[in-house]
């Protein structure tokens, strides 16, 4: 689940920042179109491929159920923190992409 | 005409919305804690020890304590502990004359030395549970109600969508500390990022309830009572009948060991016996709901009591049956484990938050509109009242119901109907209390003296029994432990919300600046 749970905040962090007014909020510029369309890509596709870990390492049943219950609360979560804390908002986000490889090795 | 349509839809959803919140508000919140319901029973019966699971070893105690009571009872009950509920439970029901039903008597046993534990009487986290569908009311009512009210759910969510058509668009939107504005972006977030959740609780709770509402022979011989297992035992009664001729049980632990075996390794929530004393006695292994996402509600193995022989194996679930199944699985989170179950508890509180941000926006916007004049007509007055007693009035009651388990002394007759009344009267007492002291003072009060009985939780669980955190903790007893600090978690946010509520009030009478609440209002 661990896995799973990176890899949809990433992504989310991504599609966040593939919006204007998030992108301006967090890194005081605008994205050019191209920087959108890639993060826009980058945040579908991990959220897409999340799913991967969590039916492997569960099964389809629970799997799907853990992948569904990670998407919700990882989104809920970079919510709440991007008002208070954008830095951190976003440090996790990298520092998770980083640490999936690692949780994946440990735990696929 | 597409504006005409969505006007519509945004009346409906408001209206719609404040008459059902307090119900849905009550419903989610006692709902979100029935998936820790057997651990806060375990808290609520400190009695009950926790020992290894060993199911092996508490079968055979369980069957030796039963031989020794009940040898001649129609049938027995035997449920296993297991890592969330350390108590070993045995029931049998007397054996009457054909036609009547006998009286059903239930024990706990201490898994190890085989003895009944005395335990105090409560109802535990099962009130909750009962609650958030009967709603305390005489049989059929609750129950319709409470169907009535996820119908009124499902439309409050779907017109939601339609009503707050930029919840897409703000997807990652929350600004707080803007008064209405805020509130507003917290009802759209905690709505649409857990929306997958509430839609498929108010839908599996209609699915759940289109089968106990329908006048089914099931219901209709059983629906009275409380214990929702009958139905589960329905299957086993077309066992052979007795006989009349006394025979000897075998040992339970082979049947169960077979069983597992033909469920490659999945697990045994409940073993019954029936006519244990008779050549005829038939034993049936039912499979624990905790194994699959898909919610089983007749798989069983049924052997012969005297010969040991496997008579049956229950068959694969049909189609609907697998989709009903699937939708009662997910709604119950039977199967799910301790971080899941964590999970399911969030998004049940975000609902919770979501009916409870619908209510205070409905009021905030039209209180905008008086507070010139500064006063407030009847019905205002009104939705106030009812949304303290409702949201910070329920929250106390939880905490008092909590407090009466460990007060009220063990030896008072009808103690776990005391329990349930003591809830019912500190919610009274908040409606009360919100009559009386409106506005910002009754829910900064209110929320304080929630904040205060939730904190003080842990510290009253360690004067009155042995089980205080020191020692859960050391033992490893989660439930025991995770249910004391989670009080004190709630208890220090309820403090917090108090704190601000305190803040905001203290802040229009300094002339400085626009008060927080009079923010554009925004379509809603």
């Amino acid at each position: 689940m661990l896995v799973a749970l990176l890899m949809c905040y990433a992504g989310f962090t991504a599609l966040c920042l593939s919006t204007d007014r998030h992108h301006g909020e967090l890194l005081h510029s605008k994205p050019s179109p191209r920087r959108r369309l890639g993060l826009r890509a980058a945040g579908w596709l991990l959220l897409t491929v999340s799913i991967w870990p969590a039916v492997v390492i569960a099964g389809w049943g629970q799997g799907l159920v853990q992948w569904c219950a990670v998407l919700m609360l990882s989104a809920l979560l970079l919510v709440l923190l991007l008002p208070y804390r954008p830095r951190l908002a976003m440090n996790l986000a990298g520092i998770g992409l980083l640490a999936c490889p690692v949780a994946a090795v440990a735990t696929l | 005409m597409k504006d005409g349509f969505r006007q519509a839809m945004a009346w409906l959803h408001t209206w719609v919305g404040l008459i059902f919140g307090w119900l849905l508000f009550a419903i989610f919140l006692t709902g979100t804690l029935s998936y820790f319901k057997d651990e806060i029973t375990h808290w609520m019966q400190p009695e009950v020890q926790v020992h290894g699971v060993d199911d092996a070893r508490s079968l055979a105690v369980a069957q030796a304590y039963l031989e020794r009571q009940a040898p001649t009872a129609a049938r027995w009950f035997i449920t296993l502990p297991d890592s969330r509920d350390p108590g070993l439970s045995v029931m049998w029901q007397d054996k009457v004359d054909p036609g009547k039903r006998g009286n059903f008597i239930q024990k706990v046993l201490d898994p190890v030395s085989g003895q009944p534990v005395q335990v105090r009487e409560s109802m535990g986290g099962e009130f909750f549970y009962r609650f958030h569908f009967q709603l305390q009311m005489p049989h059929p009512w609750g129950r319709w109600l409470s169907t009535f009210a996820a119908m009124v759910m499902f439309v409050a969510l779907i017109t939601g969508i339609i009503t707050h058509k930029k919840i897409f668009k703000d997807f990652f939107t929350f600004r707080p500390r803007k008064g209405q504005r805020s509130w507003l972006d917290g009802h759209n977030a905690v709505g649409v990022l857990v929306l997958p959740f509430h839609l498929m609780i108010t839908y599996s709770s209609l699915v759940i309830f289109m089968s106990m509402v329908m006048p089914a022979p099931i219901m209709a011989s059983y629906g009275d009572d409380t214990r929702a297992f009958f139905s589960e035992v329905f299957p086993a009664t077309d066992n052979a009948p007795a006989l009349g001729q006394p025979g000897k049980l075998l040992p339970l632990g082979p049947m169960y060991a077979q069983a597992r075996q033909q469920w490659a390794g999945g697990h045994v929530g409940r073993v019954a016996v029936n006519n244990p004393g008779d050549v005829n006695a038939s034993v049936n292994v039912f499979r624990a709901g905790s194994d699959s996402v898909v919610h089983d509600f007749g798989s069983i193995v049924s052997f012969n009591g005297t010969t040991g022989e496997q008579v049956r194996v229950s068959g694969e679930p049909s189609l609907p049956a697998v989709i009903g199944g699937s939708f009662y699985g997910l709604h119950m989170g039977h199967f799910a484990g301790p971080v899941l179950r964590w999970l399911y508890f969030i998004c049940g509180l975000a609902g919770t938050a979501m009916i409870g941000t619908g209510l205070v926006i409905w009021l905030g916007k039209r209180q905008l509109k008086h507070v010139k004049s500064g006063v407030m007509p009847f019905e205002l007055k009104l939705v106030e009242v009812l949304n303290i007693a409702s949201m910070s009035g329920l929250i106390i009651a939880i905490a008092a119901f909590f407090w009466a388990n460990r007060l009220l002394p063990v030896s008072v007759a009808e103690r776990s109907a005391w329990e349930v009344q003591v809830f019912f009267i500190a919610w009274g007492l908040s409606l009360l209390h919100a009559m009386l002291r409106r506005g910002r003072q009754g829910w900064v009060e209110q929320l304080g003296v929630g904040a205060l009985l939730f904190v003080a939780v842990p510290l009253l669980n360690a004067i009155t029994t042995s089980e205080h955190l020191g020692v859960s903790l050391a033992r490893g007893d989660w439930a025991m432990a995770g249910f004391d600090l989670t009080c004190l978690g709630s208890g220090m946010f309820l403090a917090w919300a108090a704190w601000k509520m305190q803040r905001r009030a203290a802040l229009p009478s300094k002339a400085e600046g626009v008060p927080s609440l009079k923010l554009k209002p925004e379509a809603h």
